[in-house]
């Protein structure tokens, strides 16, 4: 292995076929360790299934899904870095939540048992009650726990606020950004609640359909995209010539998104047309872009069928 | 290896599930059968298959084994290779356990001139005649053939789920009809129960023992590509 | 946090924000700034982008480290920042003033006016709080 320059997660054309389904169709991804990352996208566009190929829990139609330059599959070595706990995990009928962390202190060799702990009283957890008879809530929060307190190299969580209300939800924000500026690891959180997490992410990757439509910096994203609203025909005058992610119209009044980063001659100019420039948040930003690419594969998709 | 013994440790983390239960079924279906023993007036030999209860429980421990632990053992970055090893380790080494101490129980009750009412629970006649290494080794490989079919129809059931069990049921029943046409076609019957009956517990126990092993290699092979 | 929005780049608003404190006094000059994991917990944002918006200032010369203590004002950053800010403020403030007292047909006269009287009235509540 060599774990200095092999990328913390790598995927090269990565297939997974149920019968006639592409779950994932040709995904190529490089990601470098020491970051948190947004795998983002739409219920059912591939997220589990490529976390699953990734974490040696399935494995690929074709392609490869690395860890550190290894195949996880079936390889204890690499999945000793790895921590993955599903939105559905199931566990032990007769489990409490203590036993679960007992048994997650067995392999996880970074386990944290004063954080476990403490997370399970901001979570107000009932450690002692069998597992099959917890809220929804509470065993996102126990998956929560074992994946935070785990410490691994790679940790991912697959939509792991389900049934978490929103000051717990907060609490997992805040508690992930404080635990992750001490113990700086690789963090991948699928999520579909984007807003929420936004500003926790230094890198997205947005998948849709198995494949993969964005896979940027979180930075360079934000203000990289602006909503021109104003008076229709000046609208169109002013977003001439740049990518057009979006278009809403209201009688003469329109709003564009466009994909552009406006200088401020560019701003004064829109301000002196009296066209009102309003900011994209990510979650914005990711949904056009999404949306953009699939309208323009259906294009593409008519066009040949019109050859 | 030390991943291996910590599967182990996992399957133990609930003693009550894996070691609580089967001595629980132990202590009580004996208990429960000395009590009847001495409400019946007295007379002959009393024989009892209620102590085997825990022997069939083994079925339900192969089940129970992967069901419960094998998905949660997945998001313990667990490969699929040490959780079987540490899995079946743990278990063939309880049945070993139990082995013994019915062979250890069976002492006592012939000592005892069957708990001092005649009866039979553990020194059952057929087995108790062989050596105690026999005796042991009977008791071992019935528990680990009936803890790996309950493994494997487990296994197949989460991989292929229903539709597994059902090829499963119709390929054991295609199968069994086909030895039993075949036995009767070729007038092998005799033959058959001739042997049975000569059989000695060693060679009986050889032969489930050989049967144990197909089971343990087709439950690896079938665990190999689940997904939890 | 509101204080951080979507139109630009976190990096940058973290950068503005403790800009912002040095140029009001808030942040004295060579006293220290928070850390920046203190930042990233408060802002609720990546420890990384954090540290960025604080990089941004390094290079700029604005606040610099000392080894094993943390990040410093550096001596004459408010200067350096004020001057930068009073060359911004024609065309981040004045002009969009003028074009909307164009469009509301506020004359020049009048506008003077008006700014002297805010201005009247910010000197002497701004005196009352402190």
């Amino acid at each position: 292995m060599n774990d200095t320059q092999a990328p913390a997660i790598e995927l090269r054309n990565l297939t997974k076929s149920y019968k006639d389904l592409n779950a994932l169709d040709d995904i190529s991804l490089s990601l470098e360790p020491g970051r948190i990352y947004g795998l983002l996208g739409r219920n059912g566009a591939g997220k589990t299934t490529l976390m699953t190929m990734l974490t040696g829990q399935g494995y690929p139609t074709s392609g490869e899904a690395l860890i550190f330059g290894a195949n996880p599959f079936e390889h204890d070595q690499t999945l000793a870095r790895i921590c993955f706990i599903r939105e559905s995990q199931k566990y032990p009928d007769d489990f409490s939540p203590l036993q679960a962390f007992k048994a997650a202190a067995l392999f996880f060799a970074n386990w944290d048992q004063d954080l476990a702990d403490s997370l399970a009283k901001d979570f107000a957890l009932p450690l002692k009650r069998r597992i099959k008879k917890l809220s929804r809530g509470q065993l996102s929060a126990v998956g929560v726990i074992i994946g935070m307190a785990a410490r691994a190299e790679i940790t991912f969580f697959d939509e792991p606020y389900l049934g978490l209300d929103a000051v717990a939800r907060q609490i997992f924000y805040d508690r992930l950004v404080e635990d992750f500026a001490h113990h700086p690891r690789t963090i991948v959180l699928s999520s579909h609640l984007i807003d929420e997490i936004a500003n926790l992410l230094e890198h997205v990757v947005v998948i849709d359909k198995g494949r993969i439509m964005l896979n940027e910096d979180a930075e360079s994203l934000r203000g990289s995209a602006v909503a021109v609203t104003g008076n229709a025909e000046k609208v169109e005058g002013f977003i001439n010539g740049y990518e057009v992610l979006h278009r809403d119209s209201l009688g003469s009044l329109a709003s564009v998104t466009i994909k552009a980063r406006l200088t401020a001659t560019q701003q004064e100019m829109a301000a002196e047309l009296g066209l009102e420039l309003s900011p994209v948040p990510l979650q914005q930003l990711v949904v056009r872009t999404t949306l953009a690419a699939q309208s323009r594969e259906e294009l593409t998709e008519s066009q040949e069928a019109l050859k | 290896m030390s991943r291996v013994m910590n599967v182990a440790r996992m399957q133990l983390i609930n003693k009550w599930t894996f070691l609580g239960i089967p001595m629980v079924i132990l202590v009580g279906s004996t208990a429960l059968t000395i009590a009847i023993w001495a409400m019946i007036p007295k007379g002959g030999i009393l024989v009892s298959g209620s102590s085997q209860a825990v022997v069939w429980y083994f079925l339900a421990l192969g089940i129970q084994s992967l069901t419960l632990t094998f998905p949660f053992s997945q998001a313990m970055s667990v490969s699929r290779k040490t959780f079987y090893l540490g899995t079946l380790g743990l278990f063939a080494t309880i049945a070993l356990a139990y082995a013994v101490l019915y062979y250890v129980l069976g002492l006592i009750e012939t000592a005892t001139g069957g708990w001092g009412m005649g009866g039979q629970l553990f020194a059952l006649g057929w087995i108790s005649e062989n050596n105690a290494g026999v005796q042991i080794l009977f008791y071992f490989v019935i528990m680990v053939l009936l803890f790996m079919i309950g493994f494997w129809c487990a296994t197949i059931y989460l991989r292929w789920k229903a539709t597994g069990m059902l090829v499963l049921g119709i390929g054991v029943a295609l199968l069994t009809l086909a030895w039993v046409g075949l036995m009767s076609m070729n007038h092998w019957w005799i033959p058959f129960w001739t042997w049975v009956g000569s059989a000695t517990v060693l060679g009986l126990a050889l032969s489930l023992g050989v049967l144990c092993v197909l089971l343990a290699g087709g439950s690896y092979l079938t665990l190999r590509r689940a997904t939890a | 946090m509101s204080m951080i929005d979507d139109s630009r780049p976190i990096f940058l608003q973290i950068a503005e924000l403790i800009e912002n404190d040095i140029v009001s006094g808030t942040i004295g000059e060579e006293s220290q700034v928070p850390s920046t994991n203190e930042f990233a917990a408060y802002y609720r944002i990546n420890p990384a982008t954090a540290a960025k918006g604080i990089n941004l200032l390094v290079e700029r010369g604005i606040l610099h480290k000392k080894r094993g203590i943390g990040m410093f004002v550096s001596t004459g950053a408010r200067a350096q920042l004020l001057q930068t800010r009073r060359k911004d403020f024609q065309t981040q403030y004045i002009a969009p003033l003028a074009r909307e007292a164009q469009k509301l047909g506020i004359g020049a006269d009048e506008l003077n006016a008006m700014i002297k009287q805010s201005l009247i009235s910010e000197l002497t509540e701004g005196s009352g709080i402190r």
